[in-house]
């Protein structure tokens, strides 16, 4: 199947519900995504209506994972009553273009206790030994 | 002899490893040039001001067969022959039209602005996101038809703080989303190691420097301030100032010695190349930047003269009497310059002597000619 241009094909039926989600692109073991706009019973292999934006997941030489987001047409199809999916969410509650979603503080405070715990292990251990 | 020789160069070599402040050295000359910015006032207004913009460009002196020269033969594969033909006054009149048009863009000058201050703009703390990654998440508005310099561009601190990026990541990420042709993302090593750049300068490519300095970097950034400014002074200690003319260059450089006023070295060439016309235009421009000279209304309307008149680009055979009242007024208003506010009196006078001789002379031999064709 040839790929889909990334701007989308556009067609699509007007009444049936949309839906921004990411879109794997990347090749094994390097993943990278599209942030688009798509029917929600469309898979993700099938053509998308637009493409909104990317997301980088692996951080670069700076420690930076790059987030590129398109706001107008974000903006337009959430107008549209397009659903979002949670990780989407999540990237624009980052961005503070959304409320933080509550599984980034869920994520958070879950890494900080395995953050926790780690070091009263490690000092566990070395008072023992 | 050669022991000496060597320890001399080595401990000059240990100099410039070794120096942590801003300064560049110039390893052949050992002198060192200090950069200077554009950071008390904002020179951009009067930069701008349309007297100044005329003043720079005039003084530029375009000579169409180096503006339209082949620069690199890159992007043409094979080189196109020139075309010949035949045009009625008219249609050679649109001819030059376009090219006086092609020649404005091709000289439009990098502006002189005041640098950059450092933003600090904290949109959102919450400490409740710290630990949620150790990476930094960057947001790109990538919306269509908005310009680099107004992109929302913010970022995620692993500590939680939401805030917009500083100057340097701004432009990282504008070039990768938005990449212009030319500009790296890693700075080029001609500009980040001083050892490279100081050869390029000994070898006099100022205008690669520049051309290439003007692709990398903004021009209120700090660092292209300090390469041009490097560049600018290098040149004027060596006066090679025919390399920038009709270039683009020419102009932010005459801007950049008066706004720091060292334009005696211009002033001295100007005047030993016999351009007095040049010259004044040259006091109207320090004129207008500091306001400091005694003759301003006889510079003025010498300035108002001059600027209808064809630019000079050689000597002229024969003078007019319109001419010779304008060149003798043009002297006078230089040599008041020099008595009043020049730095380099004795050398200027003395260029200023030679070129009153040498125009009396042209005068005589003029008025001569004209007396045996029986004009007078």
């Amino acid at each position: 199947m040839p790929v889909p241009p990334a701007s989308g094909t556009g067609r699509y039926y007007a009444l049936a519900a949309k839906s921004i989600r990411l879109i794997r692109q990347g090749c094994t073991n390097r993943p990278f995504f599209h942030i688009s706009v798509t029917q929600r019973k469309r898979l993700n292999s099938q053509p998308v209506i637009e493409q909104l934006g990317s997301y980088d997941p692996m951080p670069n030489m700076n420690n930076e994972k790059l987030v590129a987001l398109n706001l107008e047409r974000l903006k337009f199809w959430l107008g549209q009553g397009a659903h979002v999916t949670p990780p989407v969410a999540e990237l624009l509650g980052l961005s503070g273009f959304f409320p933080i979603h509550p599984r980034s503080y869920m994520t958070a405070w879950r890494n900080r206790r395995a953050e926790k715990e780690r070091l009263e292990k490690e000092e566990t251990a070395q008072s023992t030994s | 002899m050669s022991l000496l020789k060597f320890a001399r160069n080595n401990t000059k070599h240990v100099f410039n490893m070794h120096n942590d402040t801003q300064a560049i050295f110039i390893s052949s000359r050992k002198l060192s040039l200090v950069p200077s910015f554009y950071d008390q006032e904002n020179p951009a207004p009067k930069f701008f001001s349309s007297g100044v913009q005329t003043l720079l460009k005039r003084l530029t002196r375009p000579d169409f067969a180096k503006v339209f020269r082949k620069r690199a033969n890159t992007n043409y594969p094979v080189l196109k022959t020139p075309i010949y033909k035949f045009l009625t006054d008219e249609e050679l009149n649109v001819e030059r039209e376009n090219a006086n048009k092609s020649a404005d863009r091709l000289l439009q000058m990098p502006p002189a602005v005041k640098v950059n201050e450092p933003t600090n703009d904290v949109l959102s703390k919450d400490p409740a996101l710290v630990g949620y990654d150790n990476s930094t998440y960057m947001f790109t508005d990538i919306t269509f038809g908005i310009d680099n310099a107004h992109r929302i561009i913010v970022q995620r601190s692993p500590d939680g703080t939401l805030q917009s990026c500083d100057y340097e990541t701004r432009k990282r990420l504008n070039q990768i989303y938005f990449p212009m042709q030319g500009r790296k993302l890693r700075e080029p090593k001609v500009f980040s190691e001083t050892e490279k750049f100081n050869s390029l300068l000994d070898r006099e490519q100022y205008e690669y420097i520049l051309d290439r300095a003007c692709v990398q970097y903004e021009p209120d950034e700090r660092k292209y301030q300090e390469l041009t400014s490097i560049t600018y002074q290098h040149l004027d200690m060596h006066s090679k100032f025919n390399l920038l003319r009709s270039t683009r260059h020419f102009g932010p450089m005459a801007f950049y010695l008066t706004w720091h006023k060292s334009i005696d070295r211009l002033m001295l060439e100007l005047i030993q190349n016999g351009t007095v016309r040049e010259a004044v235009l040259l006091v109207a421009l320090r004129q207008a930047i500091h306001a400091d000279l005694t003759n301003e209304d006889t510079c003025n309307t010498l300035v108002s003269q001059i600027l209808p008149r064809p630019i000079q680009q050689t000597k002229p055979d024969v003078l007019s009497e319109e001419d010779i009242a304008l060149d003798t007024k043009c002297t006078e208003c230089v040599d008041t310059y020099i008595n009043t506010n020049s730095t380099m009196k004795s050398q200027q006078a003395l260029a200023l002597q030679g070129f009153r001789e040498y125009y009396q002379q042209m005068v005589d031999i003029s008025r001569g000619l004209k007396k045996a064709h029986g004009n007078v």
